[in-house]
């Protein structure tokens, strides 16, 4: 790709009102430290920069009070776990019947895994619960005293799960009527259907998440639930790093015993263990795992700076 | 009047002397540059071969600070000096890490050989 495309593809990366004021010199000095070809390096150097500048914009990293850091961190927390919510349906999914494919002595160990993960998952959701939970008053007081405006993203992520919410209820339903051969890929309108259940899923999500961003940025939060919610953060933070462990051992375990089973071959042939979609899922989890860990770290600095206003 | 530390202006950062603030600060405690002449000075004076995105991720922090500023028009190369509060930061930094090398300098003077921290302490 020539250089030129390569700049213009990077700088689009960044966040419109950045690229206005810096875009023009950065491309500059990306063409300059070119010769022919933007290496790698500087790829990913811009690409991380660009990043850094958007989560800057959203106020989940950068500068700021204690307050404004403890808050962002959180978030940013709370971001990186709707992406490991996808990342660990995807396990869900792709570890169906494991059990039944790897021989009974070799069960042990990824069986720990596996329960590490779902004990993780459960404490995970349930933190993130507790801390939406403990927010809920500063909301309710910004709906009764006319901040209605301010909330206004609520309404898509309420609106999409009302549709979530009958549609759950069709799949399932039609699910039950179909055989195990129908539900994994031999019915064509059901596989399609499936797809698209999962996508309004993953919408449901991604609003809710944007949507607790947006909001909870204008809520007046008083010191002491941010302080809360930073230790709930941590705690998310924990059991992600948990899970993606136990994810991580699940995979090995299975790789040693059962390769056939991650490669979709045979019972007993020899298999690569290297799954193109859980390899995808496992650099989701991590990236996911990363994430929250820095925020967790930036709320809990913060916390540690100075009393909260 | 003492100026404030990087570090202090800029929460969270630890203020070392090779954080990209610190070294686009030094580098134009000279007289203004572009980016691309930053990418250069700092490459010769530190050793560190700062990415352009580092780096005008700095910048940004830099200016919105008002520790630096553009100089001229817009355009492609525009170049960045030093503000007056830019040059009390980087000296208050500069006394900062002034005071680090002086002790670490002292204590090992003072011990004829160098420490070394081992999991049970100072070995």
């Amino acid at each position: 790709m020539r250089p030129e495309r390569t700049s213009g593809f990077l700088l689009r990366l960044y966040p419109s009102g950045w690229r206005a004021r810096y875009g023009e010199e950065l491309e500059t000095l990306i063409l300059e430290t070119s010769a022919g070809h933007v290496p790698w390096r500087v790829r990913a150097d811009v690409a991380l920069g660009a990043v850094r500048e958007r989560l800057r914009g959203a106020g989940l990293a950068g500068d700021g009070t204690p307050a404004e850091r403890m808050r962002g961190g959180t978030l940013l927390v709370l971001c990186a776990w709707a992406v490991f919510v996808v990342a660990g349906i995807g396990v869900q999914k792709f570890s169906e019947h494991w059990q039944a494919v790897t021989p009974s002595g070799s069960r042990a160990l990824p069986a720990g895994a596996f329960d590490v993960l779902v004990v993780g998952a459960a404490i995970a959701s349930a933190l993130v619960v507790t801390g939406v939970a403990a927010v809920l008053p500063s909301l309710g007081r910004i709906l009764q005293t006319g901040g209605r405006r301010q909330v206004r993203s609520l309404p898509v992520a309420v609106g999409l799960t009302l549709v979530a919410i009958p549609a759950s209820v069709a799949v399932v339903v039609w699910a039950h009527g179909l055989t195990a051969a129908q539900r994994n890929g031999h019915d064509t309108a059901y596989a399609t259907v499936t797809v698209l259940w999962a996508l309004l899923l993953l919408g449901c999500l991604a609003t809710w998440t944007v949507a607790g961003v947006v909001v909870a940025r204008r809520l007046e939060i008083s010191s002491r639930v941010l302080r809360l919610e930073a230790v709930l953060g941590a705690g998310v933070a924990l059991s992600m790093v948990a899970m993606t462990a136990g994810t991580a051992i699940w995979w090995a375990a299975l790789a040693r015993s059962a390769p056939w089973f991650l490669a979709g071959a045979p019972n007993g042939t020899a298999a690569s263990p290297l799954a193109p979609a859980l390899l995808v899922t496992a650099i989701l989890m991590l990236i996911a795992t990363t994430a929250a860990s820095a925020g967790a770290v930036r709320a809990f600095r913060a916390a540690s700076d100075r009393p909260a206003r | 009047m003492r100026g404030v530390p990087i570090r202090e202006k800029n929460p969270g950062k630890s203020g070392r002397s090779n954080d990209p603030p610190v070294l686009i600060l030094t580098s134009l405690a000279s007289g203004p540059k572009h980016g691309y002449a930053l990418l250069q000075d700092i490459e010769a004076f530190a050793r560190v071969r700062l990415g352009p995105g580092t780096l005008y991720g700095a910048i940004a922090r830099l200016e919105e600070r008002g520790l630096i500023e553009p100089v001229g028009a817009s355009g492609r190369r525009r170049p960045y000096r030093l503000t007056a509060a830019g040059a009390e930061a980087l000296e208050a930094t500069l006394t900062e890490l002034r005071a680090i090398v002086e002790e670490g300098t002292a204590r090992l003077a003072g011990t004829g050989t160098p420490r070394v921290v081992t999991a049970g302490g100072l070995a």
